[in-house]
């Protein structure tokens, strides 16, 4: 914590640099950038409508073919069409839980952080109880009994449990700048507390709040794909990775396809959201100037 | 630090009571009872749903259930599961030691290869074997657990039919063989699991202890050690290693509830009775008692593992007994 | 995935139902039918493990729940008789002796005297009595322990205890069924084991997973969710069983149970689906035996408001969009589809093993611009979101299945994506059993994948297709009610003339059909994968497990398994 001082003077410059330089930056940005493009696209892209039957009693379980590329399921639907869609799913899910953690987490944090006392320690008091939840259990409760739960509500649920690993990492940070020197001075200077956050604490929270926020959008994609098997995630037809892979999983024997590919699917995405969000926090760490051992 | 223990541990029973009570009012709004899951037979008629409803407790009001629950809970009772027709509390005994022989094998196993991975790692900063190996780690890291749970299992249990497919021991034979034999047994049914379960969590800890180690290094008593002539790699294993454990020694704590929860899902691929199997089973079956008791445990070991965690983090650094 | 246990629909009123063996002939290549086979006489020895994915949950004959239960209690509890083969339920012909050696008929015919066999004795080595069977129907019949079975044996007056081996039954009225009622519906159980527990504690009492009774077969050892063994009882009075022993292998899943079962390490597994039979091709291990059985899935259409089950549904209370629904669904794609060259179709609300069925009735043809043009006429007229209405109603709605089915979800699935061709906007409601149940219960569902497993006789389908059903101990989930369809079954169900019993049956069928409550999808194609070294018996219709304590195994094709058991248990 002794060096997050230093982290305020690390340049835009410096992180710049240094995340061009690092090839798995490039490949995470590329890799996710290719994945969201499907994703925005795959109405206009995607072969097949992803819950046509195409021909229930000839065409299903089709292993892959020219014709279409990653076989067909069961009921005779384009299974590459459907991974096109189900990205859109995935993604709009993780992406906007991760999102909205990001936000009410950076929030709170900033808050706690910057006010301390009493309104610091309730509030973090709370976000320890978060911690200590078995919070993928309680959701796996909730979803299941819930019966049948809408994307936007899902993705609201999985937020829920998301936003206080954002919150703890804010607060230190704000903890920090709080006697920064230069915040000290715009204190002293009578500029009022909310714009002292809004001009110096809120930009130089919001790179790590990033760095967690885009480390977190892979295990929120395992989340979701996670709760799809268990199928209490996205409910059918609407398709997911992870509810194609459940589709498939009773079959996997015979149907290869249908848990393979979305699941490569699955982990190229987390793995390019993972090396992305690495390469933005070594770029981002300041520990890295000091280590006397590095190349 | 007393304080500190007191309010760490009324908050600890203040989440248990929480997330156990939010689950028993979940339970009981879900559609459906444990009575309509148990008969399942469809000829049977409403009269005998609701004469069995009435004979279990189902038709009083939540709120009464649930302080029956509390004071058969508060007596260690847990109640009566219908979809077992036991005691929860002898299903629980017999699914708890199952998850943690599971999640033992599996931290252990993890920790060993993540270790050994972080010094192999460290040794060489930056250099083309920590290159290689954090890109597979990185890799391992990303991959669904239930998915490579299901591709292991199709491998080694459909197609090469090395080891059983699921359960604990083998049903039939078991009690017949010999204790070596039964020993084999029980090991060759936990190899997958454990391995899916060991295999990923590896690489989280790989990374903490890279991460550990890299901080020591630049510290006095490494050069000083280098100075006395020892190798770079000898200094790494001998001194930075026993410096850098103890952070990662601290991870056991919380990994507690990583595995807990890692375990709902290999459970569920690899058929492993345990706890979370049994409690997301419990969940379609509409069983209350167990569902509720199920979460109860679940909760008690995730708050005592992050408490745990605490309690080391505040022993080794004064610091934090302030915040 | 436990099975709905075929719990008959039953009924008190007289009906002349005669079973046809339709399926008594049943067989295939390498079903030895109990004959003597080349590999000589009938050896005694041998273990079968048969792999299931279903645990029991009771093992007292008279709670039965899931598929399971029945099975195990089948096997370890005698009745005073057994259904012959060909599953006559009329008077007391075919019936087989069993714990009764003998009986007499008052000539009132209003009273039974059944006769004991002195040799019967419990598997604790206690003497079966008379006032066991005494014992059985009170218990049975005691409100307090709440079985699913009572309103069948209703009426069945009592019990008397002549002598120590003489059981007399009395009946309230004469019935053609009255026999069956009695020696099929109450299995005898010991009143010394069960006797002191009160009926309302029993049903969650110990003793009653100790499994005594008097079968060929009594309970070794029961490890709740891993197995349960049955072995031989050596000394029992109708002789020991060919097997040396049963085990249930208890998998948590499917896909566990199939696997031990291709694995080698189960002789039986008896759902295979239509994927496994390929693997099934020149296997000389294992073969695919089809098996009778009396159910029937339809997807069934809620007849009545789900918001007030006194006035029609806003939707299908109008005959009109039934048929044209019924009309919209290519059923023979489908059948293939999920069952692939398997699939028995279905042709109205009956199995095609009963008698009273008939596969020739007219049928809704597959016609999506029939469909179309009927649900123009009715008013509902497509919007411009593709999806149909009439006065402000959008022709939404969304169909309950359980997910505990593999076929029924993949018949809804098809279902949704056939009548939304035709502008319907339909959603699927996929939730577990529990969930699924209770939407019966409260009527609160528009369409529901639902599956029947019928009584061999034509009572059943008053309870599930008639006006009178629709009560709280009726079975008509679908809140059907047409007058022409009630009185013909009651007709059906009244007549004594087996010939007109079918002709009534047929037209109350013929008006269903054209009613359209319901879309008739399938009879669940069942095939068991049964090792070929098991030499199998005669498989009933009721259940294929009936004739297993005379399945055997040839003595040069026994295993090491086999041996197990031999060796004490440590």
């Amino acid at each position: 914590m002794g060096a997050l001082s230093s982290k305020a003077r690390l340049t835009g410059t410096t992180v710049r640099r240094r995340l061009r330089g690092d090839a798995r930056a490039w490949i995470g940005l590329g890799t996710l950038a290719v994945m969201i493009l499907i994703a925005l696209l795959a109405p206009w892209i995607a072969p097949y409508d992803p819950n046509a039957q195409l021909d229930i009693a000839h065409l299903h379980s089709q292993a892959p073919s020219l014709a279409h590329p990653f076989g067909t399921d069961t009921f005779s639907r384009d299974v590459l069409s459907r991974m096109m869609h189900g990205a859109r799913v995935s993604l709009a899910i993780s992406i906007g839980a991760v999102t909205m953690a990001m936000i009410f987490g950076t929030l709170v944090g900033v808050i706690a952080g910057y006010a301390g006392g009493i309104v610091d320690a309730v509030l973090m008091r709370i976000v320890d109880a978060a911690f200590s939840i078995p919070s993928l259990l309680l959701l796996i409760v909730v979803i299941a009994l819930w019966g049948e739960i809408g994307t936007v509500f899902l993705t609201f649920l999985i937020a829920g449990i998301a936003w206080f690993t954002v919150s703890r990492l804010v607060r230190a940070e704000t903890l920090a700048l709080r006697d920064a020197d230069f915040v000290v001075a715009a204190r002293a200077l009578g500029v009022p507390s909310w714009r002292v956050l809004a001009r110096h604490v809120l930009p130089n929270v919001i790179a790590p709040a990033i760095v967690a926020g885009t480390l977190a959008i892979g295990n929120v994609i395992l989340l979701e794909a996670g709760l799809s098997y268990l199928g209490i995630g996205v409910r059918p037809p609407a398709a997911s990775w992870g509810s194609i892979i459940q589709e498939g999983a009773e079959r996997v024997s015979d149907l290869w396809w249908l848990t393979v590919f979305p699941g490569i699917a699955l982990l190229i995405t987390v793995f390019a959201c993972n090396a992305l969000g690495d390469a933005l926090r070594d770029a981002l760490d300041p520990r890295q100037l000091h280590s006397a051992y590095d190349e | 630090m007393r304080r500190y223990l007191v309010s760490r541990l009324l908050q600890a029973v203040g989440v248990v009571f929480f997330v156990t009570t939010l689950t028993f009012v979940v339970v009981h709004l879900a559609p459906g009872d444990p009575v309509g899951a148990a008969l399942q037979g469809q000829n049977v008629t409403e009269a005998i749903r609701e004469k069995w409803r009435a004979d279990y407790g189902l038709d009083r009001p939540v709120s009464e259930q649930y302080v029956k629950w509390i004071q058969l809970a508060a007596r260690g009772e847990l109640g009566y599961s219908l979809s077992h027709r036991r005691q929860v509390r002898d299903v629980l005994a017999d699914a708890m030691p199952r998850t943690l022989l599971l999640c033992s094998f599996a931290l252990v196993i993890s920790f060993a290869i993540g270790i050994t991975v972080g010094v192999l790692q460290a040794e060489r900063p930056r250099g083309p074997r920590d290159r290689w190996l954090g890109r597979i780690l990185l890799l391992l890291y990303s991959v669904p657990e239930f998915w490579l749970g299901l591709l292991i299992l199709l491998l080694f249990s459909y197609r090469l039919r090395w080891f059983p497919a699921g359960g604990m021991t083998d049903p039939v034979t078991y009690d017949y063989l010999s204790p070596r034999e039964q020993f084999v047994d029980r090991f060759r049914h936990l190899v997958l699991p454990v391995l899916t379960l060991g295999l990923l969590s590896s690489a989280g800890i790989a990374r903490y202890q890279r991460g550990a180690l890299l901080a020591v290094l630049p510290m006095d008593w490494m050069r000083t050690a280098l100075a006395k002539g020892l190798s770079w790699k000898t200094a790494v294993r001998r001194h930075a290693l026993r410096n850098a454990l103890l952070p990662t020694i601290t991870l056991f704590g919380l990994s507690l509830p990583v595995f807990a929860t890692g375990a709902i899902f290999v459970e569920s691929v690899f058929s492993f009775p345990g706890m979370g199997l049994i409690t997301v089973n419990a969940i379609a079956a509409r069983d209350y008692p167990l569902v509720t008791s199920g979460v109860l445990v679940m909760s008690v070991i995730v708050v005592v593992g992050a408490l745990l965690a605490d309690i080391a983090v505040a022993v080794a650094d004064p610091r934090v007994r302030l915040g | 995935m436990p099975k709905p246990v075929s719990r008959s629909h039953r009924r008190t009123l007289v009906s002349v139902a005669v079973v046809a063996a339709a399926f008594a002939t049943v067989s295939c290549k390498g079903t030895d039918s109990g004959k003597v086979a080349p590999d000589g006489p009938p050896g005694v020895g041998g273990t079968m493990v048969i792999a299931t994915a279903a645990d029991a949950t009771s093992l007292l004959p008279s709670i039965v729940n899931v598929i399971t239960d029945r099975q195990v209690t089948d096997l370890l509890f005698d009745r005073l008789a057994d259904l012959g083969d060909e599953m006559n339920a009329v008077g007391d012909k075919g019936f087989k002796p069993q714990l009764a050696e003998r009986w007499e008929w008052a000539a009132d015919s209003l009273s039974i005297a059944f006769h004991i066999n002195p040799k019967a004795k419990w598997h604790d080595g206690v003497p079966v009595r008379a006032s066991d069977v005494r014992y059985s129907l009170n218990l049975l019949k005691d409100p307090g322990l709440g079985s699913s079975a009572a309103p069948l044996v209703g009426n069945i007056d009592s019990v008397n205890v002549r002598d120590s081996l003489t059981a007399v039954a009395y009946f309230k009225r004469h019935t053609p069924e009255q026999f069956y009622d009695l020696v099929y519906q109450v299995a005898i159980v010991p009143e010394h084991i069960l006797g002191n527990t009160p009926a309302a504690k029993l049903r969650d009492s110990e003793v009653t997973r100790r499994g005594i009774g008097s079968g060929r077969f009594r309970l070794s050892k029961w490890e709740p969710g891993a197995r349960i063994e049955l072995i031989a009882d050596t000394a029992n009075y109708r002789g020991r069983a060919k097997l040396d022993r049963v085990v249930f292998a208890i998998s948590p899943d499917f896909n566990g149970a199939v696997t031990r079962f291709f694995a080698g390490d189960a002789d039986m597994f008896e759902n295979l689906r239509p994927e496994h039979l390929a693997k099934l091709l020149g296997d000389t291990a294992r073969r695919a035996v089809p098996y009778p059985s009396l159910g029937y899935m339809f997807m069934a259409f809620n007849n009545l408001d789900p918001k007030d089950i006194s006035r029609p549904h806003p939707i299908f209370g109008e005959r009109a969009v039934r048929r044209a629904l019924s009309m919209a669904v290519d059923r023979k794609a489908m059948l293939k589809n999920v069952f692939d060259t398997l699939g028995i179709p279905l042709y109205g609300p009956f199995p095609r093993s009963l008698n009273v069925s008939d596969t020739t009735l007219p049928q809704l043809p597959y016609d999506t611009v029939k469909a179309k043009a009927l649900l123009d006429s009715a008013g509902w007229l497509v919007g411009p979101d593709g999806i149909r209405a009439k006065a402000g109603r959008r022709l939404a709605f969304s169909i309950a299945t359980p997910s505990s089915s593999a076929a029924r979800k993949q018949y809804a699935v098809l279902l949704q994506d056939a009548m939304h061709r035709v502008g319907a906007d339909v959603k699927l409601d996929e939730s577990d059993f529990a969930s699924f149940v209770a939407k019966f219960a409260s009527r609160s569902y528009d369409v529901a994948m639902d599956n029947y497993n019928t009584d061999p006789s034509v009572s059943g389908f008053k309870q599930s297709w008639s006006t009178s059903g629709i009560g709280k101990d009726g079975s008509n989930h679908a809140g059907y009610s047409n007058p022409v369809v009630d009185a013909m079954l009651d007709s059906a169900i009244l007549t004594f003339d087996p010939a007109r019993t079918k002709a009534y049956a047929r037209r109350a069928f013929e008006t269903i059909i054209e009613d359209a409550p319901a879309i008739w999808l399938y009879e669940p194609p069942t095939r068991a994968g049964i090792a070929r070294r098991i030499r199998t018996t005669h498989m009933r219709a009721d259940g294929w497990w009936s004739g297993l304590a005379d399945w055997w195994i040839p003595a040069n094709e026994r295993s090491q398994r086999d041996q197990i058991g031999l060796r004490p248990a440590p």
